[in-house]
């Protein structure tokens, strides 16, 4: 094999006049080639076989699912393994792993990635604990993870991330959620991005896709392997339980989940058999892969429930009189929820903006892929949690690459309409915004368009952090220095507050002159 | 020997293009499915059209829904030569077949997987088939025969087929359609893994 380093793809890559040359991993390359080159490039992984390293996800109260997947070529499509590998799992109260509480075995089959899922239970609530995985003489690092409170429960924390394109910058939001003191981190979609190169390496991105826009299993599970080779990513992943939508980046940009062709549906199968394999997702009994089941409610003791949807997989067609972006059973699902909801914070991961947005006073709608495309079914439940008389309701928001904040009306056209909500779209991970000059051009011009747009900032990139106690939710954005940058620092830009029994939010004083390109009440 | 029942539409109400409300040993996950006679033409696949050798009398379709799910829940045997014993050394195989296709250029289609689960019902194995395209089908009316085989993890339990009929573009009907749905085990000498 010959052996590839960045001085000489970038040598050779300046000898062809390109620079982005440097990064065609898919030309001619053996998977382990392919692994070299992205690792010379920046790319990076965990010690085989844990080369994506470990996570869990969907706390509960005494339980929460672990998750691996073997691949020692990890931008190989199958793995140089048997078919079947028994993967050993131990779970600890301590990081040395000593005091162990559960341990077991699991199955990694070559049909499922060599990934394992393990749904640990007979934990005790509200508990931290540390897990490892061993198999083929190796052990995976060590994740910690945190399992759901009972009861009372005087304050949550908790991160939320999404749209992470690979080549628009490194995960210094990553790292930086990692290093957060939170309970858990819900991630809000485009995890992934499913088209090929982009170039311009480095001038224009960080880094790049390993090959061409992706349509099989193989395909979607090497671009999977490529995202995990971020170890910002890996660290947040390690570090704390993460609950997980998805947006339409996982497939394909803006698709709808039910109406295409063979062709698009045998993809569809891929691209969600690749992201149950590379996510720590517990699928419920009542779903059958290779379609997940994401839409959820978990609670966080007697402070906040919360409700993951899924806008992608039971959609219809944008602007149809009678389009649907929940499909009619999780519809019906959210309604019955609502109606029975405790009386907590209720907070909606949702992937993809729920608040009206005109572009310009008069103007049509923005993205009609967002809940402005299903206008009565917006309707119909935005009415329903008005009519159901819920309180203390708070959306989370990916899709965008800009921060919004925006209050929740059932009828976003009538002035009248009452707050019922508060709806915070958080900034990107690295996924390339608008310029400054669009964001200053047109911040004030959706603000003036949209009466419920209370902020809007498009020129940075990070996460947000909620802090909730019985009395308040506030909303901390997070920001990186620069997305170029692996180990970025984090600074707060703002914050926002919803106070307990009061709808709507206001900014905290402290960061009201931070920079923004819009703010109602500035 | 086949664990899937009816995998050949042949019991049960049917027999026309019109939808069924139950089919005998499946669940209706979702939509309305119809099986349809080879007999009844209109378009619909016949015994000169391309599909299993011995087709038997009917298939299954889409119905008239957009997107249709039936779905088989089975339990592994627990005793003999594919039994748990056997699925726990490692040494029993699947192998998931169906005959799968779509009328003429449309690209209506049926999925066919099979997913193992444990105990306590975690996914531990997969096998997706199809949909079959319009292309992988000439533009005809025809359904082609899809396999796949793999290993029972140890500790698989119970095992979920499930057939998902879509509809692409206008009409009415769902032309994806199936027949010869099987799932069998195989028992092998050599275990296919394990601790290493």
């Amino acid at each position: 094999m010959t052996r590839l380093n960045r001085r000489d793809l970038l040598k050779a890559a300046g000898a062809a006049g390109a620079l982005n040359l440097a990064w065609p991993l898919s030309a001619g390359l053996t998977p382990a080639q392919a692994r070299e080159a992205a690792e010379a490039l920046g790319a990076d992984y965990d010690p085989a076989p844990f080369t994506l390293g470990v996570a869990s996800g969907d706390p509960q109260t005494g339980s929460v699912l672990l998750w691996t997947r073997l691949a020692p070529e990890p931008l190989a499509g199958e793995q140089p393994l048997p078919e079947i590998v028994e993967v050993d799992w131990v779970v600890a109260t301590d990081p040395a792993l000593r005091r162990v509480v559960a341990r077991g075995t699991a199955p990694a089959s070559a049909t499922l990635g060599h990934s394992v899922h393990v749904p640990v239970s007979g934990l005790r609530p509200g508990t931290r604990y540390w897990y490892a995985f061993t198999a083929l003489g190796r052990t995976s690092r060590t994740g910690r993870t945190r399992t759901a409170p009972a009861g009372h429960v005087a304050s949550v924390r908790f991160a939320a991330a999404n749209c992470q394109a690979f080549h628009d910058g490194f995960y210094a939001a990553h790292r930086g959620i990692a290093r957060e003191d939170v309970d858990f981190v819900v991630h809000l979609g485009d995890y992934i991005y499913e088209h090929g190169q982009v170039g311009g390496v480095p001038a224009d991105h960080v880094r790049d896709h390993e090959g061409g826009e992706i349509f099989t299993v193989a395909d979607y599970r090497r671009r999977h392997a490529l995202y995990k080779g971020d170890r910002s990513l890996r660290e947040a992943h390690a570090a704390h339980p993460w609950f997980l939508t998805w947006d339409d980046h996982e497939v394909v940009n803006d698709y709808s989940g039910t109406g295409g062709g063979a062709p698009f549906m045998k993809r569809r199968a891929a691209a969600y058999q690749a992201w149950y394999e590379n996510m720590p997702h517990r699928d419920a009994g009542a779903a059958a892969l290779p379609d997940p089941e994401i839409h959820r409610t978990r609670r966080w003791g007697d402070l906040l429930e919360l409700t993951v949807l899924d806008l992608r997989s039971h959609r219809s067609a944008q602007n149809l009189p009678d389009g649907t972006i929940l499909g009619a059973r999780q519809k019906s699902w959210l309604k019955r929820n609502v109606d029975r909801a405790p009386d907590t914070w209720h907070v909606w991961a949702n992937s993809i903006m729920l608040s009206q947005l005109r572009g310009r006073p008069g103007g049509s709608y923005m993205f009609t892929d967002q809940w402005d495309g299903f206008l009565a079914e917006r309707k119909e439940v935005l009415g329903h949690v008005q009519g159901s008389g819920l309180e203390d309701l708070v959306v989370i928001t990916g899709d965008w690459h800009s921060a919004f904040v925006d209050d929740i009306r059932p009828d976003y056209d009538d002035p009248s309409s009452p707050v019922i909500g508060t709806e915070f779209t958080a900034h990107s991970v690295t996924s390339g915004a608008y310029s400054a000059d669009w964001n200053k051009a047109n911040g004030p011009l959706m603000g003036a368009a949209n009466p419920h747009l209370k902020y809007f900032e498009g020129n940075r990139y990070g996460y947000d952090v909620y802090e909730v106690t019985p009395r308040r939710f506030s909303a901390h954005m997070r920001v990186v220095a620069d997305r170029r940058d692996p180990v970025s620092p984090v600074t707060t830009l703002t914050t926002f507050h919803v106070d307990r029994g009061t709808a709507g939010s206001y900014e905290d004083p402290a960061t009201k002159n931070s920079p923004a390109q819009w703010r109602r009440d500035g | 020997m086949n664990l899937v029942v009816n995998g050949d539409a042949e019991s049960g109400p049917g027999g026309s293009a019109d939808p069924v409300v139950d089919v005998n040993g499946w669940d209706v996950w979702e939509g309305a499915p119809a099986l349809v006679a080879y007999s009844l033409g209109g378009g619909y696949p016949t015994a000169a059209d391309p599909g299993p050798a011995s087709r038997g009398s009917r298939f299954f379709s889409g119905g008239n829904s957009p997107r249709t799910a039936l779905v088989q829940d089975i339990v592994l045997p627990a005793q003999g030569r594919t039994g748990r014993q056997a699925v726990d050394a490692g040494r029993v195989r699947y192998t998931l077949a169906g005959w799968l296709g779509g009328y003429a250029a449309q690209e209506d289609g049926v999925r066919l997987s099979v997913e193992f689960r444990d105990g306590r019902g975690t996914p531990v194995a997969l096998s997706v088939l199809g949909p079959v395209t319009a292309a992988e089908r000439q533009s005809r009316t025809a359904l082609l025969e899809r396999t796949a085989s793999a290993a029972v993890p140890p500790g698989a339990r119970t095992a979920r087929v499930l057939l998902v009929f879509t509809r692409s573009g206008g009409g009415t009907s769902n032309d994806g359609y199936a027949d010869a749905v099987s799932l069998t085990l195989t028992a092998t000498a050599k275990p296919s893994g394990g601790h290493q």
